[in-house]
């Protein structure tokens, strides 16, 4: 009875005691041993795991560096990565170099939270030549100082306007220039049966909300319209005409404009109620004729697989976005995206040196194949110096396949948009139904040749207070359901009120950032 | 006499009730250590409220700003809007949700099918185990103005469609309802509890004094679950400044910020901002205004019904 209670009482000690200690005791790293290095990563590819334990990158880290490296991916969405990172810094345990997204990140570089970084870039010559350019140092540098390692994001300009080329033959009509016969084209879409099924099941523009601190309002997929009037995104950065574009009269005739395609019954009605995931099933499923969508979501293997089951005569096209009444086009804006990876304040010494060994050692040969694409013979092989997927021993661990994208979770963190990358991303392919040849990289060579604005530095600007940002979407949303009635006199009343709440004073503090940082052109 | 009793009636002493009750009172260690890290200590942790909190420096560290972090919450364009949403979700689900949950659970328990019952049972509390993330993808499938299934039906009698999800006037209801599916099921589970409860003779007696089966369930099943309904009712009083953050964060969009910015989604977005000083403030704010509101009511209901959770 008495042993009983003995070990009942050890296991309750265990029970509570267990979780208090759960985050462990770091062990003292001996002079000559390991340095242990926690990275949190922004997953390549977010359906995939984690590398396994076992993964050789850790064993030729820990041989070739002294680096005892441990990683944790990133949520894939970035309202979860923020959550996830302010909870460690709220908590003062962030990792060592972590990747993290802009807004955040200056709030830790106030809240003394992350490392100057100006000396690293000296200490890793080869990753500063490929990776950190002038751009990216300005992108991180705050009042004079350095405080992250900013690499390429996502590659530039990788979005278009695109339409339904079968639907446009079927209906004898040719492809539309300007915003009215953009018009004329999508009511034929909506109401001439361009799938020729015999229902009224189809429309033509899809979109969903997707804003970000340089497209707000209504967000990228509505941007070629606004672009039709010259105020893409939230803001103009022309020394001639600064400020927020929501505050200048294009904007409503933008809004009416959109408003008329509602009204007209034009756009499909679920676009205010889709996520992303919705968009892009909708298209697959043939509910609308012209979009705005990333090359790669429209044209990878797998993601155009499904549009290819489901319509094998259907056939998207790339085409000039729309032409405004006073000749402004725009797909939308466009600025040098970076993935910034900042470094705790908590970093020693020893460790800010390991980190640069690692950095460096990821941009040479043996790290950037090994990340981006995992061991050669066995995830991939080389086809004229280009890594393919064709030839390994078993197709699953190809750097493509189910078994091999984990390890290749690390390529963002040595990829640079270069050639090699782009050639071995988007490998020119068969469709498997209709057997069309398609590229994702030809796609996005023709996006890029389109108008765009240029909005350099547009994501650095600060962003609106919370109360401000959603009275903006609030507002400009509500006129087009038609909470609000929109004509001059409700909209004029409606920036004054934008003002009051602090649209103008936002505008005044971005113009400061702007100048001083040369942003304006 | 007198003497006789002193001696019979045992000395009160708590260690040798401990003692002899020790095995139950281990086993208390555990919720009790619960209840002490995650719910006890952080108290002490609140102080930030009060607090220009900057993790470097912690808690102890960080400068005090008074009231500040309550004045930005309270003089926040919005805050008669978020107050007004949050007590509208909280008591709309209060007032459909529980009598539904009554009705579900008496029905049950009054069905004498057991097939019956178990399915319906099964089937109406299976919703709960499904995340709003699903739960959106099935509404969008129902309620999409495009092509949701709802809107199809109305279209096909003649009717316009709606725009369920992006309509002002019909958001608040879809909230109200698509929460009354999914929970109405498991919130009968403690009724059912309770109706099991019931002496089963009163219904003989009243059956053979000819009641009818809504006599029974108006006579004798209300009354005998009365003080678990008031137990439900007050408990979900005190959580009354959380509207259901998770679905609220799901469903609402731009175009019904207005219907359906709560006091939580508010405060998310101000946590994505680091602003963790104002996230304790309100949350203060809202734990303080649920035990006033669990206090006042527990007497009310004592005063007026006889009946309180304390």
């Amino acid at each position: 009875m008495k042993n009983r209670q003995i070990w009942l009482i050890a296991l309750l000690i265990v029970a509570i005691a267990g979780p208090l200690f759960a985050q462990g005791v770091a062990e003292p790293t001996a002079a000559t041993g390991p340095v242990d290095l926690e990275l949190w990563y922004g997953a390549a590819i977010t359906e995939a795991g984690p590398p396994p334990d076992d993964w050789v990158a850790y064993q030729i880290i820990r041989d070739k560096l002294n680096i005892n490296l441990k990683i944790t991916a990133l949520p894939s969405n970035e309202a979860d990565q923020d959550v996830k990172i302010s909870a460690a810094a709220a908590a003062d345990n962030l990792p060592d170099i972590f990747m993290v997204r802009r807004e955040t990140w200056l709030r830790l570089i106030n809240q003394g939270l992350v490392a100057e970084t100006d000396d690293l870039y000296a200490k890793m010559p080869t990753r500063t030549k490929v990776q950190y350019d002038d751009d990216s140092i300005a992108f991180t540098t705050i009042n004079g100082k350095s405080y992250g390692l900013a690499s390429p994001g996502s590659i530039a300009k990788n979005e278009g306007v695109l339409i339904r080329k079968d639907w446009l033959d079927k209906l004898g009509l040719a492809v539309p220039k300007t915003t009215e016969e953009f018009m004329n084209v999508m009511k034929a879409f909506t109401f001439n049966d361009p799938d020729g099924n015999g229902k009224n099941d189809t429309y033509g523009y899809g979109a969903f909300i997707e804003i970000n601190n340089y497209e707000e309002g209504l967000g990228r997929r509505m941007d070629p319209w606004f672009g039709a009037f010259g105020v893409a995104g939230t803001w103009n950065l022309t020394k001639a005409n600064f400020g927020l574009n929501v505050r200048k009269s294009a904007y409503y005739d933008a809004m009416v404009f959109i408003k008329r395609m509602i009204d007209e019954g034009v756009i499909d009605p679920n676009w205010l109620s889709y996520k992303k995931d919705d968009f892009r099933a909708a298209w697959k499923q043939g509910r609308f004729g012209i979009m705005r969508e990333q090359n790669a979501a429209y044209a990878a293997t797998s993601n155009y697989a499904p549009f290819d089951k489901n319509f094998p005569n259907g056939e998207w096209v790339i085409v000039d976005p729309p032409k405004g009444p006073n000749g402004h086009a725009s797909v939308g804006v466009y600025t040098k995206a970076f993935r910034i990876y900042a470094i705790s304040d908590k970093a020693d010494a020893t460790k800010r040196d390991a980190i640069a060994r690692l950095l460096e050692w990821m941009s040479s040969d043996e790290g950037y194949f090994l990340l981006g694409w995992g061991v050669e013979g066995t995830n991939y092989t080389l086809k004229d110096g280009i890594p393919v997927a064709e030839g390994v021993p078993d197709k699953d661990y190809a750097f493509t396949g189910p078994k091999g994208q984990p390890y290749t979770q690390l390529r963002n963190m040595v990829f640079y948009n270069g050639q090699v990358e782009l050639v071995s991303r988007y490998p020119t392919y068969v469709t498997a139904v209709s057997k069309k040849t398609m590229s994702a990289l030809d796609v996005l060579f023709d996006m890029q040749t389109r108008a765009w604005t240029a909005n350099i530095g547009g994501d650095t600007l600060p962003p609106p207070s919370t109360d401000l940002k959603r009275f903006y979407e609030q507002g400009v949303a509500e006129f087009l359901t038609g909470r609000r009635v929109l004509n001059k006199a409700n909209w004029e009343a409606w920036v004054a009120e934008f003002d009051k709440l602090g649209g103008k004073a936002w505008e005044d503090s971005a113009r400061v950032v702007a100048e001083t940082n040369g942003l304006l052109r | 006499m007198d003497s006789q009793t002193t001696v019979l009636k045992p000395k009160r002493n708590l260690w040798r009730d401990i003692k002899r009750h020790r095995s139950i009172y281990l086993l208390l260690l555990i919720p009790m250590a619960y209840f002490i890290i995650f719910k006890y200590i952080p108290i002490w942790k609140g102080q930030i409220a009060f607090k220009n909190f900057m993790p470097r420096k912690g808690v102890l560290g960080s400068e005090w700003v008074g009231l500040a972090n309550f004045q930005e919450f309270f003089h926040s364009f919005y805050f008669w809007e978020l107050l007004r949403n949050t007590i509208m979700y909280s008591v709309g689900k209060l007032l459909i949700s529980v009598p539904l949950s009554i009705i579900l659970a008496v029905s049950l328990y009054e069905c004498r099918i057991k097939v019956l019952r178990k399915t319906v049972q099964t089937l109406t509390y299976l919703p709960h185990f499904l995340s709003w993330v699903i739960m959106y993808g099935i509404l969008l499938v129902l309620l999409a103005p495009g092509d949701g299934l709802l809107n199809d039906a109305i279209k096909a009698f003649g009717g316009k469609g709606i725009d369920f999800l992006t309509n002002v006037k019909a958001f608040p209801w879809v909230v109200l309802l698509s929460d009354a599916w999914k929970e109405m099921g498991w919130g009968a589970i403690i009724f059912i509890a309770a109706l099991m409860g019931i002496d089963p003779t009163l219904f003989e007696a009243a059956m053979v004094e000819g009641s009818s089966a809504l006599q029974r369930v108006r006579y004798i099943t209300l009354p005998s679950i009365r003080p678990v309904i008031i137990m439900v009712v007050l408990l979900r009083l005190g959580t009354i400044l959380s509207g259901g953050f998770n679905q609220l964060y799901m469903l609402y969009s731009p175009s019904v910020y207005s219907v359906g910015d709560i006091i939580d989604t508010w405060v998310f977005r101000g946590l994505q901002e680091g602003k963790f000083a104002l996230a304790t403030a309100v949350g203060l704010f809202k734990g303080v205004m649920g035990l006033i509101l669990v206090i006042v009511s527990n007497r009310a209901t004592k005063r007026i019904s006889g009946s309180s959770l304390y």
